[in-house]
C-alpha cells in the first residue's frame, strides 16, 4: 500500500504518493520527473546520486523515500544563481573543464555547493575529503579542484559585494 | 526490489512498541549497510522496518561525568563533536574515516555497532573506552559492555524487542592518551585492518592500556595479552617491538579479497608500533 | 603559425551547461511510449551443457510480455570472428553468458521473471589460464575452426608476428641484457554511466536503436546482419548515440545484450529497453584484457639498444571481441618506442572460460611499455647509465622509418623526456632518496596520433550545413563520450569557416543523419573530426565566396541607399560595393565577412547567406566530406605496416616515497610532457591528460578485476576500487611540446590515450629508485610492495 508524503523540493512544496520501500531517487527519478539525479551503483559508493536533504548531502540510493518527510531536498534542477542562470559551482564547472562525460557532475556539484555552503573557504584537503564519496572516472579530479576553488572564490567576492 | 512496511516512529516509546507488537519487525536508522544487504539480496529484509531516526531521545550527544551517545546519531555528528574531538579523540576520528561525507551524513553509530561488522570502524574505539550500550525494551532497560555486545559478524546480543538506544563512556580523565589508526585500499574504503589504544603514561610507566583491533577477527578484538605486556612497564624500543609482535601474533584474520591474512597482521603490528613509538617520541622530546 | 581566431584557446563544451544543470539525456533517461524492460539470464557456470531451460513459471509472471531463449530465437552470431552467439543454446563457456531473456512491463517483473527460469546443467571442467587451456587433454572450447574443421587445441588463429634486422646478431652485439616476465590486470573500465540501449521497429519492421556505443556504423552493419538472421533481410537500421556517461573502449564493439533488446523488440512489437546495473556492468561487460608479457633487451658498450624481444600471452577469455587484438597495438611500442634495430615479437591468444575481453584506453600499449621501460631501467642500471640518459641514447627522432614501418613525421621525444626530467628535479633527486625511501622514476610512451587504421576504412565524414543566420550545424558520426570532441570540432569549424563558435551546433551522432565514421578510439576522434572539418569548410568557402561575389555588391549598394534613405546625413563608407564582386577578395572571420584589402568594414554573415538564398535560383549552403588518412592497413602477420599518419609522444616523470613498514606508495609529484602536436583545447586537453593519468595510476596501483574460476569476485565499487578524489593528494604538472605535425589538423596530434600509456612503469622505476625492488605485476598493492621489500632485506641481511 502506498504512502502519502510532502516534502520540499527544490523551493516547492511536493506530494507524492509511494511504496513504503521506494527509495529517494526512485520516487525522484520516477513519478517526480527529475532525471539529473544519476544512478551509478545503487549501493552508495560512487555519488552520482547525491543530493541535499536540510542542508547535508545524501546518497539518494540508499535514502527511504519517506525519510523526506517534511524536509528540504535539493537537486541538480534546484541549483541557480540569483539571475537564474548557472550557479557559481556550475559555471566553474563549466568554464574550468571540471565535467567530461558529464554523469557524475550533478552529485559532484551538489557535493561542492553543500561544502561550500559550510565551508566558504576549504582548503585543499577539506575540498579532497568533501569529495571522496564522488567517483569520478573521467577527470582525474584536478579540475573538478580547481573549479571549486574558483567558485569558492567568486562566491567570497560576491559575498563581499553585497555586504 | 524488496518489501517491507516501513514505520517512522516519533518517540522511543512508539518505537520499542512497534518492535514488541509487529512480528519481525527490525529497527533501522541510517540504513546504510542494511539497505544495500537487502537490494543485493545478501540480507532477507524483514516484514517491517521500524526507523529511529525521527526518535528524538535517540539523536543527543550528552557529556557529563559519562558521555552518552544516542544510537541515531549520525556519524557525522560524532565525528564534527568538539567535546568528543577532545576527550574522545580515537572515536572522533574512526567517525571522520569511516566512508564518505554523504555515508556520515546518513549512518548512525548505532547503525554501526548494531550491523555487527567485523570492520566497524566505530567499534575498536568504543572496546578501548570501556563503552557500554544501553539496551532497552518495553519491558526492561540493561546496560551491556560493548566488549559483550557483538557475538560475531551480523549478530549481537540485541534480544528482538530490544533496541540499542545509547552509548555510555566514562569521561576520561586527563592523561588518557587514545588514537585510532586503519588503512583501507583507497580513501573510501571498509578498513582492511583498524587499531585503537588508550593508556596513561607517567614517568615512561604505561597504565590503563587497552588495544583493541578491527577487521582482523570475527568480531571486533581487545587485545588482552598484548594489553598485558604493555600494562605497568616502562615504554621503550624493546617493549614496543614484543607488544607489537604479540598484537600481530594475536589477532584473528581470515584472507579474503580485500587482503590477506598476513598482511593484516603487519597492519596491527605497524599500527600498534607507531602509536606507541609517537608516544615515545613525544615522551623524549618533553624529557 | 599561431594566428588562430579559435584554436589553442579554452572553448567551453557546448554541452557543458545540459551536463551542469542534469538536463543531458543518457540512455538511463530515456524511454519510448509502451517501452518494456528487459532482463538477462545469464549462466551459472563457468563451461557446462545446456540440458534444459524450463520459461514456464517465468512466461506465467503477470506483467511479462516475452521470455527467450536459444532455443526460440534465430542465432545471430557475434564479433569480429563470429564466435559468439547472443543467446546460448547447447554450451555454456563463461559465468557471463547470456541463456534467456525477458521483457517485462517494468524492471521489477523483469527480475523476477529472470529468477523463475529454471537452468539445467551439465557441469564440464574448465580452464583458467593460458597454461591450463593449453594442457594435453585440455577441453577444446570453440570445437570448429572458422573453416568447419574440427579445431585442436585452445590458441587462437590470430597471428600477430614481427621479425625485422637479424635477431642473433643483435644478442651478439650486446654487452648488457636486461630481461624479465611482467604481467598487467583485468581491470574494468569503470564508466560512470553503465551500458544500455532500447531497440524499437517501426510499422515497417526498421529497426532503431538508442545505444551506449562509440561505433554507430560499424553496429549499424552488425546490426543489419542481426536483421538478415532474424528474416527482416533488406530492413533498415538507425543507431542514435545519447549522452554517453563515459566510454573508455566499452562501447567500440556490439554486445550480446543489444542483439536480445532487438529480438525482445520483434517479439513483443514494443519498443525495449536493457540497462546494466552497476554489478551487471561489472560481470558480464567485458573488461581490459590481462596479459603476460616477457621482454628481453639489450644495448652495446655505449648504451644503443642492439636487439629487443616481446613474448606476449594473452587470456583472450571465451570470444573474441577487440581482446584479441591488444597484439595489433602492442607492436607499437616493442618495435618503435626508442630507436631498436633486430626485433622479434610475438603474441598468443588463448581461448579459456574467463570472461572475454574488450577495449580501453590505448589497449595493447600500457600492456607493453609496462615491461619495455622497466626492464630499459634495470638495463641502463646494468650498463652504468643513468636511466635518463640510455632513453636519450636511443631517443626516437623525426624522419626515422621504424622496423614496424612506422613513418615518424614529427617526434617530441627528446624534448618531452629532457622537460620531464628537468621538471621532476631528475639530476638532483635520481639515487638520492634510498635512506628515506623516496625516488623519482620516468617512462616514455609512442602511440598513434594520426588515426590507427584497422580496418578497411579508416575514415570519418561530416556535414556542414548553414542556416540563414549563419549558424553551422554540424553532422558527425563520431562519438561525444565526454572527451570533448565537440568542443574542438566546434572550434575547428568556426575557425576554417568562419564563424564563432556559438554559432555553430554540433547535432546528435545518428546513423540517419551523419556521415559514416569508423568509431571513436585510437585517439582518433579530434584528430579525424577536425580534418574533415577543414576540409569541408575549404569546399564550403569555395562555393560561398563565388556565390557573395554574385550577390553583394548590389547588397551593399542597396544597403547604403537604404540607410541613406532613413538617415539624410549618413556618410557611405570609402568602399566600392562593386569591389564585393571579386571571390578572391572577399573573407569570412568570426562571422563577418569582408574585403581583404578592407576589413573594417564588415557584413554580417547571415545577411550575405540570406541574399544568396532570397533571389532567383538563390540557394542555401551545405557541405560534405569526407577524410580518409593516408595510412596502411598492417600486416599483422609480419607486424608491418604505416598505420596512423603521425605518432604521439610523451614522458611522465614521477616521485614517490614508499611506507617500509607497510608497502604503501604515496606519490609526491607527477609530471607529464606529451607531445600533442598543437594544443587544439588548453582545458580539454588537459583533461584528458588528467583523466588518462589517473586511469593509469588506478592501473599501477589499485585496480583488479579478481576472478576465481572464472568467477568476478569483485563486481562492484566495493571491492573494485578505482581512485577517488582522495588520492589526488599531489601536485600534477602538465606540458605540451608543440611538433605541429604536418598531417595534423591544425598541426595537432591524437592524444585521447597517450596520457595513461607510460604511468605504470614510470611508478615503478620511481618505486625501485626509492626502495630497489620491483613488483613486476600490476597493480602494485601495499601487500606486494611490502613483501618484496621484506624479501630485499632478507636477502641483504642473509648477504651481509
Amino acid at each position: 500500500m502506498k504512502v502519502d508524503l510532502e516534502f520540499e523540493l527544490n523551493g516547492h512544496t511536493v506530494e507524492a504518493s509511494v511504496d513504503p520501500w521506494a527509495r529517494l531517487i526512485d520516487l525522484i527519478r520516477g513519478p517526480l520527473g527529475l532525471t539529473g539525479t544519476k544512478e551509478g551503483c545503487g549501493e552508495g559508493e560512487c555519488g552520482a546520486c547525491t543530493v541535499i536533504v536540510d542542508g547535508r548531502t545524501v546518497n539518494s540510493c540508499l535514502y527511504p523515500a519517506l525519510e523526506v518527510t517534511g524536509k528540504r531536498v535539493t537537486t541538480i534542477e534546484g541549483l541557480q544563481s540569483a539571475d537564474g542562470g548557472l550557479s557559481p559551482v556550475q559555471k566553474a564547472f563549466v568554464e574550468g573543464g571540471g565535467i567530461q562525460c558529464g554523469f557524475c557532475t550533478p552529485g559532484m556539484i551538489l557535493s561542492a555547493t553543500a561544502l561550500l555552503e559550510r565551508n566558504p573557504d576549504p582548503d585543499d584537503e577539506e575540498i579532497r575529503e568533501a569529495l571522496v564519496g564522488n567517483l569520478c572516472r573521467c577527470t582525474g579530479y584536478v579540475q573538478i579542484f580547481e573549479a571549486i576553488k574558483t567558485a569558492a572564490a567568486s562566491m567570497r567576492q560576491a559575498g563581499r559585494e553585497t555586504a | 526490489m524488496p518489501k517491507y512496511e516501513y514505520h517512522r516512529p516519533k518517540t522511543l516509546d512508539d518505537a520499542l512498541e512497534l518492535v514488541a507488537a509487529r512480528e519481525g519487525a527490525r529497527c533501522i536508522a541510517g540504513g546504510t549497510e542494511l539497505l544495500v544487504r537487502f537490494r543485493k539480496g545478501t540480507a532477507e529484509p524483514p516484514p517491517a522496518l521500524v526507523s529511529l531516526r525521527s526518535v528524538e531521545e535517540l539523536r543527543r550527544i550528552d557529556v557529563s561525568e559519562t558521555i552518552r551517545i544516542g544510537a541515531a546519531v549520525t556519524v557525522a555528528e560524532v565525528a564534527a563533536h568538539e567535546e568528543i574531538r577532545a576527550l574522545l579523540p580515537a572515536l572522533a576520528n574512526a567517525a571522520r574515516s569511516l566512508g564518505c561525507v554523504q555515508i556520515r551524513n546518513t549512518a548512525t553509530i548505532g547503525g554501526n555497532l548494531a550491523n555487527a561488522s567485523p570492520c566497524a570502524d566505530t567499534a575498536p574505539p568504543l572496546l578501548v573506552y570501556d563503552a557500554s550500550l544501553v539496551l532497552r525494551s518495553r519491558a526492561a532497560t540493561r546496560e551491556v559492555p560493548f566488549s559483550e555486545f557483538t557475538r560475531g559478524p551480523g549478530s549481537t546480543c540485541l534480544a528482538s524487542d530490544e533496541i540499542l538506544t545509547e552509548i555510555k563512556i566514562k569521561r576520561p580523565g586527563s592523561g588518557l592518551r587514545s588514537e585510532y589508526s586503519r588503512k583501507g585500499r583507497v580513501k573510501m574504503d571498509l578498513a582492511i585492518a583498524s587499531l585503537a589504544t588508550a593508556f596513561r603514561i607517567e614517568d615512561q610507566i604505561l597504565s590503563g592500556v587497552r588495544v583493541a583491533a578491527g577487521a582482523v577477527g570475527e568480531v571486533p578484538l581487545r587485545l588482552l595479552r598484548t594489553e598485558e605486556i604493555l600494562e605497568g612497564e616502562s615504554l621503550c624500543a624493546g617493549l614496543i617491538g614484543q607488544a607489537a609482535d604479540q598484537a600481530a601474533m594475536e589477532v584473528r584474520p581470515i584472507s579474503d579479497i580485500r587482503s590477506s591474512a598476513g598482511y593484516r597482521r603487519s597492519l596491527v603490528r605497524v599500527f600498534l608500533s607507531r602509536h606507541l613509538r609517537s608516544c615515545l617520541a613525544g615522551a623524549e622530546r618533553e624529557g | 603559425m599561431t594566428g588562430f581566431r579559435h584554436i589553442g584557446k579554452p572553448a567551453q563544451r557546448p554541452e557543458g551547461n545540459d551536463k551542469a544543470t542534469g538536463k543531458a539525456l543518457y540512455i538511463h533517461d530515456l524511454s519510448r511510449p509502451g517501452m518494456l524492460y528487459g532482463k538477462i539470464k545469464f549462466s551459472e557456470h563457468a563451461h557446462a551443457r545446456i540440458v534444459k531451460i524450463d520459461t514456464s513459471r517465468a512466461e506465467r509472471l503477470p506483467g511479462v510480455r516475452a521470455v527467450l531463449t536459444g532455443a526460440n530465437t534465430p542465432e545471430i552470431r557475434v564479433g569480429f570472428l563470429r564466435d559468439n552467439v547472443a543467446l546460448k543454446r547447447d554450451r555454456v563457456l563463461q559465468y557471463r553468458d547470456e541463456v534467456a531473456a525477458v521483457a517485462a512491463i517494468d524492471p521489477e517483473t523483469a527480475a523476477r521473471a529472470v529468477e523463475l527460469i529454471d537452468v539445467e546443467y551439465e557441469p564440464l571442467p574448465g580452464v583458467f589460464s593460458p597454461e591450463e587451456a593449453l594442457a594435453e587433454g585440455a577441453p577444446i572450447l570453440h570445437e570448429k575452426l572458422p573453416n568447419g574443421r574440427p579445431r585442436q587445441n585452445n590458441k587462437l588463429e590470430l597471428t600477430f608476428d614481427h621479425a625485422s634486422g637479424d635477431l642473433e646478431a643483435g644478442k651478439r652485439a650486446a654487452k648488457f641484457v636486461a630481461e624479465g616476465e611482467y604481467s598487467t590486470p583485468l581491470i574494468q573500465q569503470s564508466c560512470m554511466g553503465t551500458a544500455g540501449c532500447i531497440a524499437e521497429f517501426d510499422g515497417n519492421h526498421n529497426l532503431t536503436v538508442w545505444a551506449k556505443t562509440q561505433i554507430p556504423f560499424l553496429a549499424q552493419r552488425d546490426f543489419n546482419g542481426a536483421l538478415a538472421a532474424m528474416g527482416l533481410k533488406g530492413k533498415r537500421v538507425r543507431v542514435i548515440v545519447p549522452t554517453l556517461g563515459g566510454g573508455f573502449g566499452t562501447g567500440l564493439d556490439t554486445h550480446c545484450y543489444e542483439y536480445i533488446t532487438i529480438l525482445l523488440a520483434q517479439k513483443t512489437g514494443r519498443p525495449v529497453k536493457i540497462v546494466y546495473d552497476r554489478e551487471e556492468e561489472f560481470a558480464y561487460l567485458s573488461p581490459r584484457q590481462s596479459a603476460r608479457t616477457m621482454v628481453r633487451q639489450g644495448c652495446d658498450e655505449k648504451g644503443r639498444l642492439t636487439f629487443r624481444e616481446v613474448e606476449a600471452v594473452l587470456d583472450n577469455g571465451a570470444y573474441t571481441s577487440w581482446g584479441a587484438t591488444y597484439p595489433s597495438i602492442m607492436l607499437l611500442p616493442a618495435t618503435s618506442l626508442y630507436k631498436v634495430p633486430n626485433v622479434r615479437f610475438k603474441a598468443q591468444l588463448v581461448y579459456t572460460n574467463n570472461t572475454y575481453c574488450q577495449a580501453m584506453r590505448g589497449y595493447g600499449n600500457p600492456e607493453v611499455t609496462w615491461p619495455i621501460e622497466s626492464t630499459l631501467d634495470d638495463l641502463a642500471e646494468k650498463a652504468g647509465l643513468d636511466a635518463l640518459e640510455i632513453r636519450r641514447i636511443n631517443c626516437n627522432e623525426p624522419g626515422e622509418l621504424t622496423p614496424m614501418g612506422l613513418k615518424i613525421t614529427t617526434c617530441g621525444l627528446r624534448q618531452c623526456l629532457e622537460t620531464a626530467a628537468e621538471k621532476i628535479g631528475w639530476s638532483a633527486k635520481r639515487r638520492q632518496g634510498r635512506k628515506a625511501a623516496r625516488g623519482v622514476g620516468l617512462a616514455s610512451l609512442v602511440h598513434v596520433g594520426g588515426g590507427g587504421k584497422i580496418y578497411r576504412s579508416d575514415g570519418s565524414g561530416i556535414i556542414l550545413k548553414i542556416d540563414d543566420y549563419g549558424a553551422v550545424n554540424v553532422s558527425y558520426g563520431g562519438v561525444e563520450m565526454g572527451q570533448g570532441l565537440h568542443t574542438v570540432l566546434r572550434q575547428a569549424v568556426a575557425e576554417s569557416l568562419g564563424v564563432l563558435p556559438e554559432s555553430v551546433v554540433i547535432n546528435q551522432t545518428d546513423t540517419a543523419t551523419c556521415p559514416w565514421d569508423v568509431g571513436t578510439h585510437a585517439s582518433r576522434g579530434a584528430y579525424m573530426a577536425c580534418n574533415a572539418a577543414i576540409l569541408a569548410a575549404s569546399k564550403i568557402r569555395g562555393k560561398l565566396f563565388t556565390l557573395a561575389a554574385e550577390v553583394l555588391p548590389e547588397e551593399v549598394e542597396r544597403r547604403f541607399k537604404r540607410k541613406e534613405r532613413k538617415d539624410p546625413g549618413f556618410q557611405r563608407p570609402a568602399v566600392d560595393p562593386a569591389a564585393f564582386g571579386n571571390p578572391e577578395d572577399l573573407e569570412l572571420a568570426d562571422g563577418m565577412m569582408f574585403l581583404k584589402q578592407d576589413p573594417g568594414f564588415t557584413i554580417e554573415f547571415g545577411r550575405v547567406l540570406r541574399a544568396i538564398h532570397f533571389r532567383d535560383a538563390g540557394t542555401v549552403l551545405t557541405e560534405e566530406a569526407f577524410f580518409e588518412p593516408k595510412t596502411d592497413l598492417p600486416d599483422w602477420s609480419k607486424g608491418y605496416g604505416n598505420m596512423s599518419e603521425n605518432y604521439a609522444y610523451g614522458t611522465q616523470a614521477v616521485e614517490v616515497e614508499v611506507d617500509r613498514e607497510t608497502g604503501e606508495v604515496k606519490i609526491l609529484r607527477v609530471v607529464a610532457v606529451h607531445d600533442v602536436g598543437r594544443v587544439l583545447n588548453p582545458v580539454t586537453l588537459k583533461g584528458q591528460m588528467y583523466g588518462a593519468l589517473a586511469q593509469g595510476i588506478g592501473y599501477a596501483l589499485y585496480e583488479k578485476v579478481l576472478t576465481k574460476r572464472g568467477k568476478i569476485l569483485n563486481p562492484g565499487f566495493t571491492d573494485y576500487k578505482i581512485p577517488t578524489a582522495g588520492e589526488f593528494d599531489f601536485p600534477i604538472e602538465l606540458a605540451f611540446v608543440e611538433t605541429n605535425d604536418p598531417a595534423g589538423p591544425f598541426g595537432a596530434k591524437g592524444v585521447g590515450e597517450s596520457g595513461m600509456v607510460p604511468t605504470a612503469p614510470a611508478i615503478g622505476n620511481a618505486i625501485f629508485d626509492a626502495v630497489g625492488v620491483r613488483v613486476n605485476d600490476l597493480p602494485i598493492t601495499p601487500e606486494k610492495l611490502l613483501l618484496a621489500i621484506e624479501a630485499k632485506r632478507r636477502q641483504d641481511e642473509g648477504g651481509a
